[in-house]
């Protein structure tokens, strides 16, 4: 499935116009998704409702509305569901870096000990009780993931990772590495300190969880999305250029160790942003670059953006499933997407042969 | 000499009226039934090692401290009054001990208050194991008549909690230890104070009021650990005529504040402890939550500042359960004025 | 577009993969890179293409060092075929060529029709029209091979530098690759392993041990003292009575 005739140059305005219209179509979905976020809860609240509460925060429109009501949807489910498209889009647009400049189809965002150490960072808080309940477990999860990924690029390093096929092979390694590493040391804490108690609360935040997603939440989780997506978004013909390997690359004229460096450091950052918010959500990385492969081609400038806006809608959907499928309880966001997610990469895989 | 043999018999007597009835000793060897499993003791135990701050005290109350090992597993300081017995006994560990440092004592007795201590998938070990070197081991009644230990993060109760599960831990480990005079009278004291703090809530006569208890959450802004239809807390409640809004048969289930708001209960209940290992453990701190949250703040408990502080170790079960209770019923009436 | 390494050495730990090379290829020719496995081939091609920093030496570009260029300033002026050079994504023959217009392209300066025009004309000068639209995958090793090597003429090159490009294909393919390059006019160096074939370039070099231990027309290099000292083979040259080309025949090892 190619898209030769969509690469062919679309001339003059009728470019920027095709372009306006889908940055429009996008926008249109996006919105769809966040207010369909906004109006399934674990509570009913009736649509009209929901809306009344957008127009007075947004409009001063002046309904009368119950304030819990207002609370919940402005400060419980709207920052939810912004929380949820940044963090898909950001985590997908994570996927689609990696697996191209690592040239692996499993790379995901977690490959360099990210999570891993997110997770033990957030168990140090939660289950050794370091900090002494005043830092918080996303504080400790930043911190673990940027220790994490410290550690790996330095093994990286040390092991001659770098660029070329060899380069990215040593990454992964080190990578894998890192990660076994840090989870052993995140089972080993909970093996020795945590009751019951301790170790529900760490089992859900080591599979993902939006409840606890404030304002301050959105103001991390948004600008370091946005981010991610525009440094992605900027080397997408870099990207390309990575398609026949990082020597390929380096004789196309991109400068591929700074290219290498850059990409990596702020995926990783992003990455380790995002994940000590909502803890980890799996598969969003690893899959949605492939569903955007599948559907637009493998030309980044059509798939990345489309891969951020997939992604983002998944995670919005998941979170909502994630509140409504069992009544009266939450499940943990990672569930959903590994249950989703995992027969949608068996389908991509199989669609993905026949149609070749 | 006057009358000394009237002298003798009066003062004999007086003897026979003072002293009380004989006292009721066990026989051994001791068989009973621990939520279905048969234990055994062949002779009156020693070398007792405890598993859970519950279990201790209520040795400490039997006045067994002679004849104990050590303790483990403990949530918070021991009660003042039993401070000076503690201080004999070794504690072995403050959280879950190791199967080999509770057998290296080589106790004739471990009782425990959790079954996930000492149970099926027991974090110290299992029945088997215990038994396999001929140590009884037993299950505080609370914690396994009517419960399922192996669903839900705490367990969930197939029954309600009944308080007269609490008086039977007491009463066997009083046979156990060959104190049954002593676990008696226990017994009656605490009967006693809670028959008055229920006739105390029973007069309030509240109107058709509402509570959630809140324990601690793994993070400030994550989903509350709460009570359960069927524990402790809301045997409290019941006994208070208060309703919980919280439907889950699980032990402490976490809900979202979302579904608490929208419930919105008349009185909101939070737990004060030593322990740190959350923020939220802080009572403090779980105030400044609900009145700071955009959501929580506007819940009609709050706004109106209908918000009782109880120790969380009341809502163990533990001797300080009937403590818990009256607390909760002062703070009622304290409410309703 | 003069391409020449002066003094140029690579050292990988305390071995020295490449040392003190100095070579200037005339422009327009077709310059061929001979020597056993491990005499440093590929390692010099990558210097002068700039893919490897020199340890020591520099390679220059039209008298500029190529360090000072920019890996985009060079790659506008010289293109590099690796050996084999594969990918698992679902790209097309197009596509691929089309990676080729990289270093022409900015944000600045988006696709365009120029560049349609310099894609299809690398793909007719590889005669690789009728597989424009053919999934990658589906191609054999000659067909991809003519796609990298079209790929490179996007570029716009005056510098062409081929690794071994014939090793995994068949006769035909080899030959018509060798053709192929050889009718483009451009500054060419290709490193070969088949000597006969060697024969076909203007002007060979040949590596020993990561030294350049000669460099003049095929038919004074290759010579039979040559072949035995820095190949290890017996050989004798032997002239097509049809039209006087040389052709070498190769004794069995001893």
């Amino acid at each position: 499935m190619s898209l030769a005739a969509d690469t062919s140059p679309m001339r003059g305005l009728g470019r920027i116009g095709c372009l306006g219209w889908r940055l429009a179509g996008a926008a249109l979905i996006l919105g769809a998704a966040v207010l369909g976020g906004i109006c399934i809860g674990e509570t009913r609240i009736p649509p009209g409702t929901v809306l009344a509460v957008l127009a007075n925060r947004l409009f001063d429109a002046g309904f009368p509305v119950a304030p819990i009501d207002d609370g919940i949807v402005w400060a419980y489910r709207l920052t939810r569901a912004l929380v949820a498209a940044g963090c898909g889009a950001g985590l997908a647009v994570c996927g689609v870096i990696l697996q191209a400049l690592l040239r692996n189809p499993l790379a995901d965002p977690y490959l360099l000990g990210i999570s891993a150490g997110a997770s033990t960072g957030a168990v140090l808080v939660a289950v050794a009780g370091i900090g002494a309940g005043a830092v918080s477990m996303s504080l400790g999860a930043f911190a673990g993931a940027v220790a994490a990924f410290a550690i790996v690029a330095a093994l990286a390093r040390a092991a001659g990772g770098g660029v070329g096929t060899r380069g990215a092979g040593l990454i992964i390694l080190s990578g894998i590495a890192g990660s076994q590493l840090f989870n052993a040391l995140t089972s080993f804490l909970i093996a020795r300190s945590a009751n019951a108690e301790q170790a529900r609360g760490i089992l859900f935040w080591l599979m993902g969880n939006l409840s606890g997603v404030r304002w301050p939440d959105v103001a991390l989780a948004l600008p370091a999305a946005v981010l991610i997506v525009v440094v992605a978004l900027w080397h997408t013909r870099a990207l390309d250029a990575f398609t026949f390997g990082a020597d390929s690359a380096a004789a196309l004229g991109v400068p591929v160790r700074r290219v290498q460096a850059l990409l990596i450091l702020a995926t990783a950052l992003a990455t380790a942003a995002l994940v000590s918010i909502t803890g980890s959500i799996g598969f969003v990385g690893l899959v949605v670059p492939h569903a955007a492969r599948l559907l637009a081609g493998p030309r980044h400038g059509t798939m990345m953006p489309l891969a951020a806006l997939i992604g983002a809608v998944f995670l919005i959907a998941a979170d909502v499933l994630s509140r409504i499928v069992v009544p009266g309880q939450v499940l943990p966001i990672g569930v959903v997407t590994a249950l989703v997610g995992a027969p949608a990469f068996a389908l991509i895989l199989v669609r993905g042969r026949a149609a070749g | 000499m006057q009358f000394p043999s009237l002298r003798a018999g009066l003062a004999g007597l007086a003897l026979l009226a003072a002293t009380p009835a004989p006292a009721q000793q066990t026989v051994y060897p001791l068989t009973l039934d621990n939520c279905g499993h048969k234990i055994t003791f062949p002779a009156r135990p020693d070398n007792v090692v405890t598993v859970g701050q519950a279990a201790t005290e209520v040795l400490y109350a039997l006045g067994v401290e002679d004849r104990m090992a050590g303790t483990s597993l403990w949530f918070n300081s021991v009660m003042p009054a039993f401070a000076e017995a503690d201080a004999k006994v070794e504690r072995i560990a403050d959280n879950t001990p190791s199967f080999e440092s509770v057998v290296g004592k080589r106790p004739g007795f471990v009782p425990t208050m959790y079954e996930w201590m000492i149970g099926p998938q027991g974090a110290v070990g299992t029945r088997e194991q215990f038994a396999d070197l001929g140590i009884p081991a037993y299950v505080m009644p609370p914690d396994c008549i009517g419960k399922d230990n192996l669903s839900g993060g705490d367990g969930t109760r197939t029954a309600d909690f009944d308080i007269a599960t609490l008086y039977q831990s007491i009463a066997e480990m009083a046979a156990i230890m060959d104190r049954q005079d002593q676990g008696a009278e226990v017994i009656a004291a605490l009967k006693a104070r809670e028959a008055k703090a229920v006739e105390t809530a029973k007069a309030l006569s509240l109107p058709d009021a509402s509570a959630v208890v809140w324990f601690s959450s793994a993070d400030m802004d994550l989903d509350p650990y709460v009570a359960g239809q069927r524990g402790i807390p809301a045997w409290m409640m019941r006994q208070l005529g208060l309703r919980n809004v919280v439907q889950s048969d699980e032990e402490w289930p976490t809900v979202g504040w979302e579904a608490i708001a929208k419930a919105d209960p008349s009185v909101v209940v939070i737990a004060k402890m030593d322990r740190r290992r959350f923020p939220a453990d802080d009572y403090e701190k779980k105030l400044a939550f609900l009145k700071s949250d955009p959501v929580t703040s506007q819940m009609t408990a709050v706004r109106n500042g209908r918000i009782l502080i109880i120790d969380a170790e009341a809502m163990h079960p533990a001797l300080q359960i009937v403590d818990g209770l009256e607390a909760l019923t002062d703070g009622m009436k304290a409410l309703s004025q | 577009m003069r391409l020449c390494g002066e003094g140029l050495g690579w050292r990988s730990g305390s071995h020295w993969i490449v040392q003190d090379v100095t070579l200037e290829i005339a422009p327009g020719e077709v310059f061929g890179l001979i020597g056993p496995n491990g005499s440093g081939k590929s390692t010099l091609l990558r210097l002068l293409a700039g893919l490897s920093r020199p340890t020591r030496g520099e390679a220059l570009l039209d008298g500029t060092p190529l360090g000072r260029l920019g890996a985009r300033e060079v790659a506008r002026r010289l293109a590099f075929v690796q050996q084999q050079a594969e990918t698992a994504d679902r790209i097309t023959v197009r596509d691929a060529v089309e990676l080729g217009r990289t270093p022409w392209l900015s944000a600045l300066q988006p696709w365009s029709a120029e560049d349609d025009r310099h894609v299809a004309r690398a793909i007719a000068a590889t005669d690789m029209q009728r597989f424009e639209a053919r999934d990658w995958a589906t191609l054999s090793g000659g067909e991809r091979q003519r796609v990298h090597i079209a790929r490179a003429l996007a570029q716009q090159p005056r510098v062409l530098l081929l690794d071994e490009p014939t090793n995994h294909l068949d006769i035909r393919h080899q030959l018509s690759i060798l053709q192929l390059v050889a009718g483009l006019g451009l500054t060419t160096v290709i490193a070969l392993h088949d000597l006969n074939q060697a024969m076909g370039c203007d002007r060979l070099g040949v590596m020993q041990g990561g030294r350049l231990v000669a460099v003049g027309a095929p038919a004074e290099i290759l010579t039979p003292p040559l072949l035995e000292r820095v190949f290890g083979v017996r050989a004798r040259a032997l002239v097509d009575p049809d039209d006087g080309t040389r052709h070498l025949r190769f004794d069995p090892i001893a």
